[in-house]
Order: structure tokens, then sequence, then C-alpha cells
């Protein structure tokens, strides 16, 4: 369990030179938006971030249903693990479509359809947090994980269709926007470039973390399973 | 407000801060993972440890 497996350490070397390439093609490849300026540069981690939550989340449904039909403790401790990151990045998401906001809708913050939806998923998980850590025995805390992660996920195209759904001065990267969305640009092709490369490169951060957060979660299961036996 | 310029906004700061925001949480979660991982390993050690004790003194008796 403690001897690192060579593939996982060749997806970390590969990871961080992506993360080093997206980030140099970001500052110096994409071109500066004729409109925003600089802080549109924040779009391209914003989305990927955002990307990653959402996978995250897809990740921990898929796991806990798995969980249900077989009961094994590894889609527990893998749906745990992707619960965590997609908090984490949905987080980061969050905060830095704030920062985008203050220059170009002049507010850190709007109740605009797309960040309440974003707010009540990211409030939905931390309540999935809360419940497991509520739980002792650990198959009804998995039992009842499972379900949380398969109908929380309901949150998540809710958030990814509210800009399309409704009203909203949200802008939409593919698809048609709003007529009063703010902030929305013409991708050049070297944006889009750049934008598919982050997307990329999130990817392989968000599989590169789930394998380490279900390390951790494997010795926290032993951990567990030990004290039990110890105090029984 | 920044759509009736000349040219692009002046949003140098907007963009400094999302990117510390960005690889500082992910610098935090990743110092989270290791230490995490340190703690757990010493409590398993030690849990092993008295497992291993118990055993052998129920085996003494």
């Amino acid at each position: 369990m403690n001897n690192k497996p060579r593939l996982l350490s060749i997806l970390d070397v590969v990871t961080i030179v992506l993360l080093v390439v997206a980030t140099g093609l970001v500052f110096l490849y994409a071109p500066t938006e004729a409109v925003m300026g600089q802080v549109q540069r924040v779009f391209y981690f914003h989305v990927a971030a955002n990307w990653v939550g959402m996978l995250g989340f897809l990740a921990a449904a898929v796991c806990g249903g798995f969980y249900l039909r077989t009961a094994e403790r590894k889609w527990d401790i893998a749906s745990l693990a992707a619960v965590e990151i997609g908090m984490v990045f949905a987080f980061i998401g969050i905060v830095t479509g704030s920062i985008w906001a203050r220059p170009i809708w002049n507010t850190w913050w709007t109740w605009d359809p797309r960040l309440t939806t974003t707010t009540i998923m990211l409030l939905i998980y931390s309540a999935y947090l809360m419940l497991r850590s509520g739980i002792e025995d650990p198959d009804r805390r998995a039992r009842f994980g499972a379900i949380y992660a398969i109908v929380g996920f309901l949150s998540v195209p809710l958030t990814f269709f509210s800009a399309r759904l409704f009203r909203t001065i949200h802008p939409i990267v593919i698809g048609t926007n709003q007529p009063g969305a703010a902030g929305q640009f013409d991708m050049t092709a070297a944006m889009l470039q750049v934008f598919l490369f982050s997307l990329l490169t999130f990817t392989f951060i968000f599989a590169d973390l789930l394998w380490h957060r279900i390390r951790l979660g494997w010795m926290e299961d032993r951990v567990e399973q030990l004290k039990m036996k110890l105090n029984a | 407000m920044l759509f009736n310029q000349q040219g692009p906004a002046e949003t140098s700061v907007y963009m400094v801060a999302g990117y510390t925001v960005i690889f500082g949480f992910m610098l935090l979660y990743l110092v989270s993972l290791i230490v995490r991982r340190r703690r757990m390993a010493r409590d398993l050690a030690a849990l092993e440890a008295m497992e291993e004790s118990g055993a052998q003194s129920n085996s003494v008796v």
C-alpha cells in the first residue's frame, strides 16, 4: 500500500509537465482579449477547474452506483475521493469567477442563475461530507453516501444548463449566449487551442489527485478497521 | 463600463489574483494530502504494533 506504483509516478510527472505547458500557453501564447484585457486569461483555468468539479461529482455518482451494486469498499473510497476533489475545484471555479466578474460585471457577486446553482451544488456536496462524518458504521455510511452522491448529482446538470435554460448574464463558451450575457467574447483559434489544452491538463490533474486521494482513503479505511478491531 | 473604451482594459491585477487563487488552492490541497498521508502512516504503524503485541500476549496466554 505504501509503495507508490510506477504508473502513478509517471502520471505525476506528466501532469506537472502539462500544467507548466498550459500555464505557459495561457500567458505567452493566448492573445490578450480586445475588450476585457488580461483578466480574460482567468477564463482558461476557471472553466477547466469547473470541469474538474463536475467530473469529480460525476465520478462520485458512478462510484456510488457501483457501491450499491457490489458493496465493495473500494467504490466508497473512490466516491469520497472524487467528491473531495470536485469540491476543491468547484470552489476554485467560483472564486476565480468572482474575481473575473469584478472588472467585467462591476460586482464581485450577483445572484445570477449560474452562480446560484453553483453555490447550491457546493452546499449539497458540503452536506455530503457532513452526512458521512455523522455516521459511525462504515457500511451504513458507505450506503448513505452512495445514495447521496447519486441524488446530489442532479445538481450538476442543473448547474451546467442553468446558463442555457434561464435568463442569465453569465457568458456561454460553447453554444449561443443569452441576450443579456455580459463578458462574452469570440474565441480565436489560439484561444480555443489553449482552452482545450487547459481542459486536457486539468483532466490529468483530476486523475492524478484522484489516485493519490484513493490511496489515502485505503489507509484511512485500514486505520478505522484496526481501531474497531482493537476496541472490540 | 469596459465596453465603451478604446483598447483592452487594464485588468492585470485581477488576472494575478485569479491565478494566485488557482495555484494557491491547488497547492493547499496537495499539502493537505501529504500531511494527512503522513499522519495516517504514523497511526497505521502504531495500530499495527498494538495489534501485533496483542496477538503475541494472547499466544503466550
